[in-house]
């Protein structure tokens, strides 16, 4: 068996783990399974390659590709760009969705339901302005360096990996070491004592959704740069965020990017045993074997 | 004469608004007080003080804090006014270590502040600054609410609500809890306690209110309710008044 | 040309009560019984593989061929469907609402992967073609065809409604209701809550079964794309629009929203450029995206209104969580 199967699924693992620490935090605070979460991935890649493409228009020197990598500094400058608008596109649909549907006091299924409609407009929507034709951010080609072990990979790849241990700690460090992150993890737990002690809970649902909507939008444009961009890249990844973000313990952040790789490695491996086209299929055996099994997961709190 | 230190007028309150839980109380708290609140089950003395807290909504009437109005306050808010709250079940977070319980509470003040609130509190707590950095879930009952009393005092309230503090406690730990109440209560905070367990809560406060179907009933000073057979009465059998259905 | 029309409003009709037997299903897994089942596209595709298998002639290449008559194929549809809701039941209904909405959506993708990749078995991506039709000797004369359909179908739903509303009715509906209502009470009664749901966690499967295998008929032909993801979602509105709780908002419901779905894609194929088509069509999902998000927020008790599980839902019935 071929050992590349692992670096293949350390990177998609990683981008999987990326997005699942977005789900863990606003499945933990905000108590529902947003099934929109995978739209943030897609209008993050679509947002950065917009942006992207109207800077390299401005000056085409932006497009060449910075040292190993395969884009130039448009790519960074319009990732800045698309964090900020996906976290706007977030809390502008908490705004006339999600919260006011918190407001009236429904259960968790109607906000559920509606996370599904709210899916199925923006991915749509994705496809009516961009169509539903792969789309890349660069065009220039990469090749894989050997980095031992008899395994190969391209600069890009390492630099997702890279970035993604930067997000993941970073992440950790604002939940534990911060007074927002306090405040996320108090409200995680117990909302109503938290605004008793004096914590803005409304203000913390604006950061969680605009944390969550970053990272996503991180995960996004890094698997638009890795594989290629389309409509239905978020919605595809939703099963394995699910099941990364429920195998690491809701409200975990470490164990959403462990469970992540997981996954990641999983897949790969699967692929490598039972062939390509039941890639898809592992993310549901692990999902179904933790909710049977430990439904609280790696890290998780016990119900 | 000076305001009191919390007052409602004509409170009517209830998680659902067609079902008024507390209906229409007039409570006038003095600085300095120990008030403590009595009642049969269900008379609706945890929706009042959550009422108050703003966790239970209000459906009319009106909460003064000093002088302020505070009905609209939103409550996260509350106790930035110097209106502190403890309730009487999950009243610290499990999942936080204890520095971080305290932490947290010291958002609402100047980053300056913080600091010397916290190591005050340590000071008073020494149970509490032992170990600062155990899960605030791994305490025993009282090492908790003493957790939750710290947490509340953050902020150097001017009045101080607990619900039912003495609540699955041993008699041993009441006693301590209720000691530094009466302590807190002599330094200068107005203390207002639901309480279930009579005999203790006389014994420390000042004055007590009797709260039944939603209404004030009865209000005396404490040491003389402490042999009243009225209080056998309400709490055992019929009111003075016939109970008329919601 | 008026006869066309009434060909094409009977067919048009015969789809949509298709789509009316899936929401008495899902009725009854959520209407009665609260169970938040997001994977109808699997028990659909079930009944719809199931009886295709059993009544096509052989294929090359291909598990199949039994030849039995579409009766058999139905019944055995819908059966299977709800021997595999059964199973999915049974591993999943302990799960709270939003881990069995997850469950049941891994489980839909799961089966559509199944029949895409399985082809000795299922025919792949090329699908199962050949399915023999109701009144399939009428098909020269559209007109007897759809109507005759029309008829058939009619009677399915029809019969459908009224065995549903004398099990809402009967002793066993009773418990289900009292089970929703006061389960600490049904179980001090010595009702086994679990039980019921999972029963009528497999008759709603076995529902949709039967509506997979009557679409498939209809049809002639199925392949893996008519089961995806976007066919749950539309069961699910047509729920929500028409008053979930309630058999005749299920049926309503479902006329309506095909029609709005059906009406909107006709549209874009008259009027929109053949280049733009598929742009369009992009746009008309957003717009019923849209749509349902608005009746959650304006309407969530449907046009019939519903007279048990949403409306109580939606409500400002305060939560049991940790709050």
């Amino acid at each position: 068996m071929n050992p590349q199967f692992l670096m293949d699924g350390l990177v998609a693992g990683a981008m999987i783990g990326l997005g699942a620490i977005g789900v863990t935090l606003t499945y933990s605070i905000l108590r529902f399974a947003n099934f929109a979460h995978g739209e943030m991935l897609s209008w993050g890649a679509y947002l950065a390659l917009a942006v992207s493409g109207g800077l390299g228009l401005l000056s085409t020197s932006l497009t060449k590709p910075i040292g190993p990598f395969s884009f130039g500094w448009s790519l960074p400058l319009a990732a800045v760009v698309a964090i900020l608008l996906t976290g706007l596109l977030a809390l502008a649909v908490d705004a006339v969705l999600f919260g006011r549907l918190r407001a009236r006091g429904g259960a968790i299924i109607i906000l559920v339901m509606a996370s599904f409609g709210a899916s199925l407009a923006l991915r749509s929507l994705l496809e009516f302005i961009f169509t539903s034709k792969p789309a890349y951010y660069t065009k220039a080609l990469q090749i894989a360096v050997k980095i031992g072990g008899g395994l190969r990979a391209t600069p890009d790849q390492l630099l997702s990996l890279g970035l993604s241990l930067v997000a993941v700690v970073a992440i950790h460090l604002l939940m534990t070491r911060t007074d927002i992150g306090r405040s996320m993890r108090a409200v995680s737990e117990n909302p109503a004592l938290a605004g008793i002690a004096g914590v803005d809970v409304r203000r913390v649902i604006r950061v969680v959704w605009f944390v969550g909507a970053a990272l996503a939008c991180i995960a996004g444009i890094m698997t638009g740069l890795l594989v290629q961009i389309r409509p239905y890249l978020g919605h595809d990844l939703l099963l394995p965020l699910f099941a990364a973000a429920i195998l690491g313990g809701i409200g975990s952040v470490p164990g959403a990017m462990i469970a992540g790789l997981i996954v990641g490695l999983s897949e790969a491996a699967a692929v490598q045993i039972v062939g390509a086209e039941w890639r898809a299929a592992v993310s549901f055996v692990i999902l179904v074997a933790v909710l049977l099994l430990r439904p609280r997961g790696l890290f998780g709190r016990a119900a | 004469m000076t305001a009191p230190a919390l007052e409602t007028r004509a409170l009517v309150a209830g998680y659902e608004p067609d079902l008024p839980i507390v209906r229409g109380v007039d409570l006038s708290v003095a600085p300095g007080e120990l008030l403590v609140l009595l009642g049969p089950n269900g008379a609706g003395k945890s929706t009042f003080v959550k009422a108050i807290a703003g966790v239970v909504p209000i459906h009319s009437g009106s909460v003064l804090l000093g002088e302020r109005e505070i009905t609209r306050v939103a409550s996260h808010r509350k106790i930035a006014e110097g209106l502190a709250f403890v309730p009487q079940t999950e009243n610290i977070f499990a999942t936080l270590t204890i520095h971080e319980n305290l932490q947290l509470a010291a958002v609402v003040l100047p980053k300056a502040q913080r600091s010397d609130r916290i190591a005050a509190l340590y000071r008073r707590f020494p149970d509490l600054a032992s170990k600062p950095s155990r899960l605030a879930g791994a305490l025993s009952g009282g090492q908790r609410q003493m957790l939750a009393v710290a947490r509340a005092l953050i902020v150097d309230p001017s009045v101080l609500i607990l619900d039912e503090p003495s609540a699955g406690l041993s008699p041993k730990i009441v006693g301590e809890v209720f000691s530094m109440l009466k302590e807190i209560n002599a330094g200068g905070v107005t203390v207002i306690l639901v309480e279930q367990n009579v005999k203790a809560a006389l014994a420390i406060a000042s004055r007590a209110v009797i709260l039944v179907e939603g209404q004030i009933r009865h209000e005396g000073e404490a040491s003389s309710l402490l042999g009243d057979p009225l209080i056998a009465k309400l709490y055992l059998g019929t009111t003075k008044q016939a109970s008329e259905a919601p | 040309m008026s006869l066309d029309l009434i060909a094409y409003a009977a067919f048009f009709l015969t789809m949509a009560l298709t789509y009316a037997i899936m929401c008495l299903g899902l009725n009854v897994q959520w209407g009665q019984t609260g169970l938040f089942n997001v994977g109808i596209a699997a028990f659909v595709a079930i009944g719809a593989y199931v009886s295709a298998l059993l009544t096509t002639p052989d294929a090359p290449g291909r598990f199949g061929g039994f030849d039995m008559p579409i009766a058999i194929g139905w019944l055995g549809g819908a059966l299977f469907a709800g021997l595999a809701a059964w199973l999915v039941g049974a591993l999943t209904i302990r799960l709270r609402s939003d881990y069995l909405a997850i469950a049941t959506f891994g489980v839909a993708v799961t089966v559509q992967l199944c029949v895409l990749n399985l082809q000795p078995l299922t025919g792949g991506a090329f699908g199962i073609g050949f399915i023999p039709r109701p009144f399939g000797s009428l098909a020269a004369d559209p007109l007897a065809f759809s109507l005759s359909n029309l008829a058939l179908m009619a009677a399915v739903v029809l019969a459908l409604y009224l065995a549903l509303q004398h099990l809402a009715k009967s002793p066993w509906g009773r418990v289900l209701r009292a089970i929703r209502e006061d389960e600490s009470a049904a179980q001090a009664l010595g009702k086994r809550p679990i039980r019921f749901r999972l029963q009528a966690f497999t008759i709603g499967g076995a529902i949709m079964g039967l509506a997979g295998a009557a679409q498939g008929h209809f049809i002639g032909f199925i392949a893996p794309d008519n089961y995806l993801p976007i066919l749950t979602f539309q069961v699910w509105a047509m729920l929500i629009v028409g008053g979930s709780g309630n058999n005749r908002g299920a049926i309503l419901g479902a006329v309506l929203v095909w029609g709005l779905w059906a009406l909107s894609a006709a549209a874009v194929s008259a009027f929109v450029p053949p280049e733009q088509q598929a742009r369009a069509a992009s746009l008309q999902i957003v717009m019923i995206g849209i749509g349902l998000c608005l009746i959650l927020l304006l309407r969530p008790r449907g046009i019939l209104g519903a007279s048990n599980a949403l409306a109580s839902l939606t409500g400002k019935r305060k939560q049991t969580s940790r709050e």
